[in-house]
């Protein structure tokens, strides 16, 4: 499967159980890398339009099938490394306040493909592309 | 809109709704690493806030802020306190929405001295100099530029380590959902002393009940190295263990500018375009303006300078 994350300058993920950011330029970005249906948490509905093709799951990783596409907003991943074929990384280049980071080490992994785009509140967004 | 809180405490009315978790959220999706709430209200005590050792901020009040119900809005306005006897900030606090963030580059703010202020420069201190002028809102959130109700003198590690990550939550959210945000930053002071021992921020997405956003922190105003006698702003390096004999410079002349060589522009330096000069072609300098063009340097046209 194909696991989406958005990321701060430290690889942090939330604090205190809440996104640390969030763009409507990355969300758009994510509708387009999915093709199809994205699977997200419950949580993770309102950053997606009404009319979004969206699989709400509360085991996203889990239930997200081998071809599939998800949004994950809460580590830890690591569990769920072997089913991950390709890590799509949208990162905020900025720092926000961190308690829960990403948990898989990407100097495990191979960067494939890195572009930056402006965001409607980020002024640059960068998008890694990794695979084991 | 501006008000100034002639009185503020932070013992605030026990809401009668318990503690039931993130509003907003399903049980299965509460946060595991913290405990949320509702608003309940409540009193700090700096007596709660562990030494620093490696945190720049630490969560206080189960990262649920002191507020209570009847201090939430949806209404924009920012509040500060008049300088003390000793010339100390107080609480700002502000509900902050998207009509009152700034629409321009920020400006200088140098003029500005606040209680305990000195400027002295270590080489272990990003950017070399210790103390910030920080302000207590953030001037991404309400444009709040050389207020001197709103600067206090905070360490380099406070200001960018401490208190610009939760400004920088606070904006986005702000800035992408166009709700708003209860947002209090309290300076801490022991006793008589000018330089404040920390900050203690709070912040609360309003229209969704805490759901976007909800933290209570208490951030350092240390610098890592550094010791600091905060009953005046004096310094020295820990590991020499001796206060410095003198400040190690006297107050410079002038504005701080970072100037690009390569480029030869001139920026503030917050400017977001400074963050972005390669090492080879950064150059920090204070002093004026005329100078500067004088020197073959045009302005940043983004901070305008």
């Amino acid at each position: 499967m194909t696991v989406l994350v958005c990321l701060d300058d430290k690889n942090g993920m939330q604090f205190n159980g809440r996104r640390q950011s969030r763009d409507r330029v990355v969300s758009a970005h994510m509708l387009e890398d999915s093709g199809g249906v994205l699977y997200v948490s419950p949580r993770s509905v309102p950053l997606f339009p009404p009319e979004t093709a969206l699989a709400v799951t509360e085991n996203v990783l889990e239930d997200t099938p081998e071809d599939g596409v998800c949004f994950v907003e809460t580590p830890p991943l690591g569990p769920a490394a072997p089913r991950i074929h390709r890590l799509i990384v949208y990162r905020w280049n900025r720092v926000y306040p961190t308690d829960a980071a990403l948990d898989l080490q990407l100097d495990h992994w191979t960067l494939r493909e890195r572009t930056e785009f402006p965001g409607s509140s980020h002024p640059k967004i960068t998008r890694e592309v990794y695979e084991p | 809109m501006k008000q100034t809180l002639m009185t503020w405490m932070l013992t605030a009315l026990v809401a009668a709704m318990p503690l039931t978790g993130c509003a907003g959220l399903p049980a299965a999706d509460q946060p595991q690493q913290t405990v949320s709430g509702d608003l309940v209200g409540g009193t700090f005590s700096a007596e709660e806030v562990p030494a620093y050792t490696d945190e720049a901020y630490v969560a206080v009040h189960d990262n649920v802020p002191y507020f209570t119900e009847g201090d939430l809005t949806t209404d924009s306005y920012e509040s500060y306190s008049p300088l003390d006897a000793l010339g100390r900030c107080g609480v700002a606090m502000a509900s902050v929405g998207q009509d009152i963030m700034p629409t321009e580059d920020r400006g200088s703010i140098s003029q500005v001295k606040p209680s305990g202020w000195q400027t002295v420069k270590y080489d272990i201190v990003d950017g070399k100099y210790l103390y910030n002028r920080c302000h207590l809102l953030g001037y991404q959130l309400t444009g709040e530029n050389a207020n001197e109700e709103n600067l206090i003198t905070g360490t380099r590690y406070l200001n960018i380590e401490g208190m610009l990550p939760f400004e920088n939550m606070v904006a986005d959210y702000v800035q992408e959902t166009d709700n708003h945000v209860l947002y209090r930053v309290t300076p801490v002071f022991t006793d008589t002393n000018l330089v404040a021992d920390g900050v203690l921020m709070e912040g609360w997405s309003v229209e969704d009940g805490g759901e976007g956003v909800c933290f209570c922190v208490y951030a350092y105003n240390v610098q890592p190295g550094i010791t600091i006698n905060y009953a005046t702003g004096d310094s020295w390096l820990s590991e020499e263990g001796t206060p410095a004999e003198e400040p190690a410079e006297e107050e410079p002349q002038g504005t701080a500018y970072v100037l690009n060589t390569n480029s030869m522009k001139f920026h503030y330096p917050d400017c977001s375009s400074a963050e972005d000069i390669s090492p080879e072609n950064r150059q920090e300098y204070t002093g004026t303006r005329e100078d500067l063009v004088a020197q073959g340097y045009s302005p940043c046209g983004r901070c305008k300078p």
